[in-house]
């Protein structure tokens, strides 16, 4: 069994009677007793997609998937390449299939990535938990300010906006968590 | 149709008193639901004032007409297996308060692959004054069954959300309160009498006896958190020299009775301490209203305090890395249109500038009373209480403004069965 706070972007799960892959995490609501992720998902089978919130404390069942290692080998347009590096096979992902996870692959990254295939068909990577990520655009920082607690949105290199503490800067390597993209910490 | 509604105890008496006042609230519509309350504390709802035995694993719940009281019951194999009436009637319609989740025997019966029916859960989630309320409010949410479908209700203060519950018993009385300050405001004869007459009434009825005088006093009713209450006690005292009325301080008892006992105790110059006793929620509810500036915590009493129309001030729950303030910054946010004076029924002209002031003065003193990594009864001073007791009159039009929208959008209760029967 899965529970909510198992499931993350790039998750296969079966919400209901359907086979579900998590494209972008929406948002995260806060209560006193936990919290809603807010989700869109991609009906497997029917490539519908949809917005679904999910419940801390629910548990969900796992569905039988094969994973593979790959590695983003290039990009084309708005398809993603990955390359098994043993045998080279490749498959392509369409940046909405990606969804958040395009956000967080860049080809000149070392690191894998576990693609995951459903019936023999790929449907989702699961990136690595902390990455590193470049920012290429943000409004100057501030020097001195490293409480951390107040935050500016940044561009990373994959385009991905995120929200990054005061004192990072333009050129600023920073570790990113890939389950709900929030600033970790400045790369060392 | 018939309710389950679960609900766990997570810390004093706020998820009990929602609950009661929902279960009182949807008994009151003109097709009332057959409620089976769940719970894994019987003794909040006896402390509240309902005939509870707590060791009992099944009993009636209040004079509510057929509702029950059943025992959560634990994960404990010997603890597990569901309540005969249960399996009686399966459960068709359930709502988790809070995403308080739901004890295994329940869900097992839920999620039984046996059952051909389909089955609604509904998590009814907490207050929140955040915009999200909305997005989230009927939202969809997973479960793992097809024939058990799950979706999100919020209660809240903006359209779009499912409201606040407002029950007969309390709507009666914040009527009758509210005509009463109504009155004294304007000056009618006789009404500061009545006011008082009433407040005396009231207090006799919770069993507590007030200074001479107390009843035609500032009423400043104390229901927070640990906190640190020494310089609002120096502003309260300023405040009862400037204008020449008493402050009654009503200490309720539990988290904030030894920080109010601490700092008013020793009776500042102006200032009475009124310790109260636990009292059942309808008369705690009519010293809120009753009341010139409420302090309030948690979710029932902020409900409350909003729909009553006066100033009041929120001590919002305590979340990680002081999320609360997030919360306090949202409930701001809703408020500002009203009381700043851009509302639709806010004072125009001066009055819109004299709101507006007043409500930065407002603004500073709910964020600074809120700033806190930890609840402690050293936490808080210097928040500036005296330039919002200077403003009330400022405030006020803008308060009874806010509450009549949230009153206008009518009962939750009513909101949460005609959700229901949309999707059953």
């Amino acid at each position: 069994m899965l529970m909510t706070s198992d499931i993350r972007v790039g998750t296969v799960f079966k919400a209901g009677s359907d086979v579900v892959v998590v494209q972008r995490l929406l948002g995260i609501k806060g209560g006193r007793n936990g919290q809603v992720k807010k989700m869109r998902v991609q009906n497997i089978l029917t490539k519908s997609t949809s917005e679904l919130g999910l419940d801390m404390g629910e548990k969900f069942e796992d569905v039988q998937l094969d994973y593979k290692k790959m590695k983003l080998s290039y990009i084309d347009g708005d398809n993603y390449v990955f390359m098994d590096m043993e045998t080279y096979d490749q498959v392509e992902f369409s940046k909405e299939v990606l969804g958040d996870n395009a956000g967080y692959v860049h080809p000149d990254d070392d690191f894998e990535v576990e693609v995951a295939y459903y019936e023999e068909q790929p449907v989702s990577i699961t990136c690595p938990t902390n990455v590193v990520r470049t920012i290429t655009y943000c409004e100057p920082g501030i020097k001195g300010d490293t409480s951390g607690k107040t935050y500016k949105p940044a561009t990373l290199d994959t385009g991905l906006e995120v929200s990054v503490p005061l004192f990072c800067d333009i050129g600023t390597k920073i570790v990113i968590d890939t389950r709900d993209g929030s600033f970790l910490e400045r790369a060392k | 149709m018939t309710l389950d509604i679960l609900c766990k105890v997570v810390d004093n008496y706020g998820d009990a008193g929602v609950v009661l006042r929902l279960a009182r609230a949807l008994s009151e519509l003109s097709e009332p639901p057959r409620l089976r309350v769940v719970t894994d504390g019987p003794e909040a709802f006896r402390a509240l004032g309902l005939p509870v035995d707590p060791a009992l694993d099944a009993q009636p719940f209040g004079a509510f007409p057929e509702a029950r009281l059943y025992a959560w019951r634990g994960a404990a194999p010997e603890s597990a297996a569901p309540h005969a009436d249960f399996v009686r009637e399966r459960p068709r319609v359930v709502v988790e308060c809070f995403a308080c989740g739901r004890p295994p025997w329940l869900d097992a019966l839920l999620f039984d692959t046996a059952d051909p029916e389909r089955r609604l859960v509904v998590n009814l989630e907490h207050l929140s004054a955040e915009p999200w309320a909305v997005e989230l409010h009927r939202m969809q949410s997973a479960t793992r069954s097809g024939l058990v479908k799950k979706r999100i209700f919020m209660p809240g203060f903006a359209d779009g959300t499912g409201g606040l519950v407002i029950d007969r018993s309390f709507r009666a009385a914040l009527e009758k309160w509210r005509a009463l300050r109504d009155a004294a405001a304007r000056g009618a004869p006789g009404a500061c009498a009545a006011l008082s007459a009433a407040r005396a009434d009231l207090a006799r009825r919770a069993g507590i006896e007030l200074p001479p005088g107390a009843e035609a006093g500032f009423w400043v009713p104390i229901f927070s958190y640990e906190h640190e209450y020494r310089d609002m006690a120096a502003d309260l005292s300023a405040f009862a020299r400037e204008s020449g009325r008493a402050v009654c301080v009503l200490a309720a008892p539990g988290r904030s009775g030894d920080s109010a006992r601490r700092a008013f105790g020793l009776g500042p110059e102006g200032v009475n301490l009124v310790p109260l006793p636990f009292l059942p929620q309808e008369i705690w509810d009519e010293f809120l209203l009753a009341a010139d500036f409420p302090i309030v915590r948690g979710e029932d009493s902020w409900a409350r305090a909003a729909l009553g129309g006066e100033p009041f001030l929120w001590h919002a729950y305590l979340q990680e890395g002081a999320h609360q303030q997030v919360k306090v910054r949202a409930f701001l946010d809703a408020l500002r249109p009203f009381v700043a004076g851009s509302g639709p029924r806010a004072p125009g002209g001066g009055g819109a500038m004299r709101g507006a002031a007043a409500f930065a003065a407002l603004e500073k003193l709910y964020l600074a009373f809120n700033e806190r990594f930890a609840d402690s009864p050293e936490a808080g001073g210097a928040e500036g209480l005296i330039p919002v007791l200077r403003s009330l009159d400022a405030l006020r039009p803008g308060f009874a403004a806010f509450a009549d929208s949230l009153a206008s959008r009518g009962d939750l209760a009513a909101h949460l069965m005609t959700f229901l029967r949309e999707i059953v």
